[in-house]
């Protein structure tokens, strides 16, 4: 709070400063951890509430195969690292080619997330026993943002196969952090979905 | 700045370019596709004050019927409705809507010395949702199938199976809508905040009001999930039959009590904040002092909004949880006070030590602080377990949060309206009409709500819908409805105070209060571009280093920090405030009021249970969020 003079120094040289949309990206992320969150600690706390989890009749998550796509889903963080880092230098080509890698992957691996859903349904449903609501809304929950990913990935292909801005290297900066985050959080969903197995 | 007929030739030439580039299309196409974050601010403070009168008249709806005994004004299903809705209306259609949509956008950039917000289109978009979710909620109350269930909407009451009809659905759906209006411009606020300061305004000569508005959008991107959340397992179980609050599928009723207060009670403080902001804006002006221990008070300010997260359970004490956890989130509670105090403490010794002069707006920072210490005082009653578990559901209770959600909250706005309005409309106020509105609210307010503290005590449960006699509650009930109506009258003088001002008023010129943050540091009302010469920043009160904007009008000639290439505002380090770089923003666009009404038709159809059509709007909101970003900012 002091009255001295505006510094006179010269700042030191600094990194590229953040674009706008990052920020609102990272504060958008906030808020859905938020979100994320309070679905994990509806499911642990029902959990904690409830003498059979799952309930008699319903049967136990698988674990393994969630384990793998999950990891495959993780190391899609790689690629969209690389296209980011290519868009950066303004290596168009290679941008292009790791955002379609990783798109290719984490398609794939919402088209196994949906048909495991659609098979679970047949087996019990999110109207029989609060496990079932909360094991169905916490995966769903997970699902539609992959699916927001898939469709960001999708229109930054798009747009790179005009050329690449400022303005497109910002989006693609967002996207790669929304990607980030919905990665690790697909490991706590993961996780939480199948620990009654463990 | 100085008026232009001052200035050389050179530096009109440069007013003459940012005109042309600023300016947006004239009539109703220009406030429909606009993006100034002052039309935006108007166009919120003109909705909100509708949602205010609305909400009003629903309170007087429900003082007449109990103003004596057995009351048959309103039926008790009506009477529900009204009372859900004036507790929903107040909350999230006006005190939220009022300080950030229409203060905090008209305010922040220009304290900033920013020409607009960090996303001037998602603005927008957020003032067409908060104006659909609040006509699709009314809609409800006019079908005679408003909200009932009391603003918290407690399961198992929200359930189908007690409230069959479509009133929870409207609440559910018209807040989960609402909500995404308030995520995205909290989101604007802070990238606002962080990035477009003016050169040299260093977080700690950062105005208090942005501190505050800063805290209030933290607290929203943090509060508001949960909310969402606990809505939308509502809806799951209403609709499809999912199984979240009923103890017998292996839900539990109290689920929703948690997630709700885990953004309810953020939810009070985000409610007051503003006001704090507002009073620290207000007093160093007319108290002609800076605001003592400033850091101080800009970190009560984030502290109370912190703390606010790690209270909610002081809500639940009368519902049967452990009492370990009682005692931390009492313990908790009681914590609210250090920062709180801190802030009276310096709120009174500013006016003590500088020179205060008690125009109106100073006078309803008096009203604030007289307001703010008796509903906190019984606030603190509150952190106390067995007061709290014995008049809970009391008036008692009712009488506390309108001493703070009305003493402390709207009072501010009230003196902020008097403070900013020859900022807005060029003219004065009516000074003595403005004493005589303050003293009436004062008066109507403390008759309205101090005698609900009585008959709290004397046990009357609040939202019951009429009463009997004989109870010992009439001669106060009659006080309470007294007092509703001189407040009312009170109101009534105030707006109409700034009606007739607004044509009448004498000019104010660009500062007439001798205001010490930059808004004053432009004419009266401010040019599109906000500023002909971005200020440089060097204290906490840039309008009162007078050598600092003489060299504006110097820079102005020069052609310094004028930005005439384009749509441009400067943005500087998020800590420093170190001139970083300048940023191209865009220009009014249609594509945020097309996307509002595809948002809008979206929760008409989920409400209306055609899930097919909402998803098919759905596509045509994907479709139009592609359309909004195929423009893009020139290459610089």
């Amino acid at each position: 709070m002091s009255e001295h003079a505006l510094p006179r120094r010269t700042p030191r040289p600094r990194p590229v400063a953040h674009p706008n949309g990052w920020w609102g990206m990272a504060l958008f992320l906030a808020s859905e951890t938020v979100l994320f969150g309070a679905l994990l600690g509806t499911y642990w706390y029902l959990r904690f509430k409830a003498v059979h989890w799952p309930p008699l009749g319903t049967p136990e998550p698988k674990v393994v195969l969630p384990l793998i796509l999950t990891a495959i889903l993780v190391a899609t963080s790689v690629p969209m690292q690389a296209a980011l880092r290519a868009a950066r230098e303004g290596r168009l080509g290679a941008t292009r080619l790791a955002l379609a890698v990783a798109l290719a992957v984490q398609a794939t691996y919402f088209g196994l997330q949906i048909h495991l859903f659609l098979d679970d349904l047949t087996k019990f449903s999110p109207g029989g026993h609060a496990y079932g609501s909360i094991y169905f809304t916490l995966l769903g929950a997970h699902h539609a943002h992959v699916a927001v990913g898939l469709l960001l990935d999708a229109w930054f292909l798009l747009r790179l196969s005009t050329g690449l801005t400022r303005y497109r290297l910002g989006g693609l900066w967002a996207t790669t952090i929304f990607w980030h985050f919905v990665n690790a959080l697909a490991v706590l969903v993961v996780l939480t979905q199948l620990s009654p197995a463990l | 700045m100085a008026a232009t007929e001052v200035l050389g030739p050179r530096a009109r030439e440069r007013i003459g370019r940012l005109d042309r580039i600023w300016e947006e299309r004239p009539g109703l196409v220009g406030w429909l596709t606009t993006v100034d974050h002052k039309r935006i601010g108007l166009l919120y403070f003109f909705t909100t004050l509708a949602f205010f009168g609305a909400g009003g008249v629903e309170a007087l709806l429900m003082r007449t019927q109990l103003s004596s005994p057995d009351g048959h004004v309103l039926g008790p299903d009506r009477y529900d409705q009204v009372m859900t809705m004036h507790g929903v209306t107040m909350i999230f259609l006006f005190v939220i809507p009022m300080t950030t949509g229409a203060f905090g956008n008209y305010l922040v950039p220009l304290m900033l010395g920013a020409r607009d917000m960090a996303f001037p289109r998602l603005n927008a978009l957020s003032y067409w949702l908060f104006l659909g979710s609040g006509c699709l909620m009314y809609a409800g109350l006019f079908l005679n199938m408003g909200p009932d269930a009391g603003w918290f909407n407690y399961v198992p009451l929200a359930l189908k199976r007690y409230d069959p009809g479509l009133n929870i659905d409207f609440y559910a759906l018209g807040l989960i809508f609402n909500s995404i209006s308030s995520t995205v411009a909290a989101a604007n606020f802070v990238v606002t905040i962080f990035k477009l300061r003016a050169p040299g305004m260093s977080l700690n000569r950062m105005p208090l009001f942005v501190f505050a508005m800063l805290a209030v959008s933290l607290s929203l991107l943090i509060a508001l999930p949960s909310l969402t959340v606990d809505l939308v397992f509502l809806e799951l179980q209403r609709r499809l039959g999912f199984h979240f609050f009923d103890v017998g599928h292996g839900g539990s009723a109290l689920l929703w009590q948690h997630l709700f207060w885990f953004f309810g009670h953020p939810e009070v403080y985000i409610i007051v904040l503003p006001a704090f902001g507002i009073a620290t804006s207000i007093i160093p002006t007319f108290a002609k002092h800076r605001m003592i221990a400033f850091p101080l008070v800009a970190l009560a300010e984030l502290l109370v909004a912190f703390i606010g997260f790690g209270v909610w359970a002081h809500h639940m004490f009368a519902t049967g949880i452990p009492t370990v956890t009682l005692v931390f989130f009492a313990a908790a509670s009681m914590m609210v006070v250090i920062p709180s105090t801190i802030q009276i403490y310096a709120w009174t010794v500013t006016v003590m030590m500088g020179r205060p002069e008690f125009k109106a707006p100073l006078l309803f920072i008096g009203g604030f602080i007289a307001f703010f210490v008796v509903g906190g005082l019984s606030g603190i009653m509150f952190a106390a377990i067995p007061f709290d578990q014995a008049t809970t559901d009391t008036y008692f209770v009712v009488a506390h949060f309108h001493f703070i959600i009305f003493g402390a909250a709207v009072f501010p706005i009230l003196g902020g309206m008097y403070y900013w309005f020859p900022k807005v409309t060029g003219r004065l106020y009516h000074e003595p009409v403005a004493k005589a509105s303050f003293w009436l609210t004062f008066a109507g307010t403390a008759l309205t709500f101090f005698p609900m503290h009585i008959v709290g005590l004397l046990g009357m449960p609040r939202r019951v819908y009429t009463y009997q006699r004989g109870l010992g509650w009439d001669a106060y009930n009659l006080s309470e409805t007294i007092g509703a109506f001189i407040l009312t009258a009170g109101l009534l003088l105030i707006f109409g105070n700034l009606l007739w001002s607004r044509f009448r008023g004498p000019p104010a010129g660009p500062d007439p209060f001798f205001g010490g943050t930059l808004e004053w540091a432009t004419s009266s009302p401010p040019p599109h571009y906000n500023f002909a010469v971005i200020p440089t920043v060097t204290s906490p009160y840039p309008n009162w280093d007078r050598a600092d904007r003489e060299e504006d009008a110097r820079k102005l000639e020069a052609g310094e920090l004028v930005l005439e290439e384009g749509h441009e505002t400067p943005a500087s380090t998020v800590r420093d405030g170190y001139l970083d770089e300048v940023l191209e923003m865009p220009s009014e666009s249609w594509w945020p009021l097309t996307l509002g009404l595809l948002i809008t038709v979206i929760f008409v159809m989920l409400l209306l249970a055609h899930f097919v059509i909402a998803g098919i709007f759905g596509a045509l909101a994907v479709l139009a969020l592609g359309g909004w970003h195929l423009q893009e900012p020139a290459e610089a």
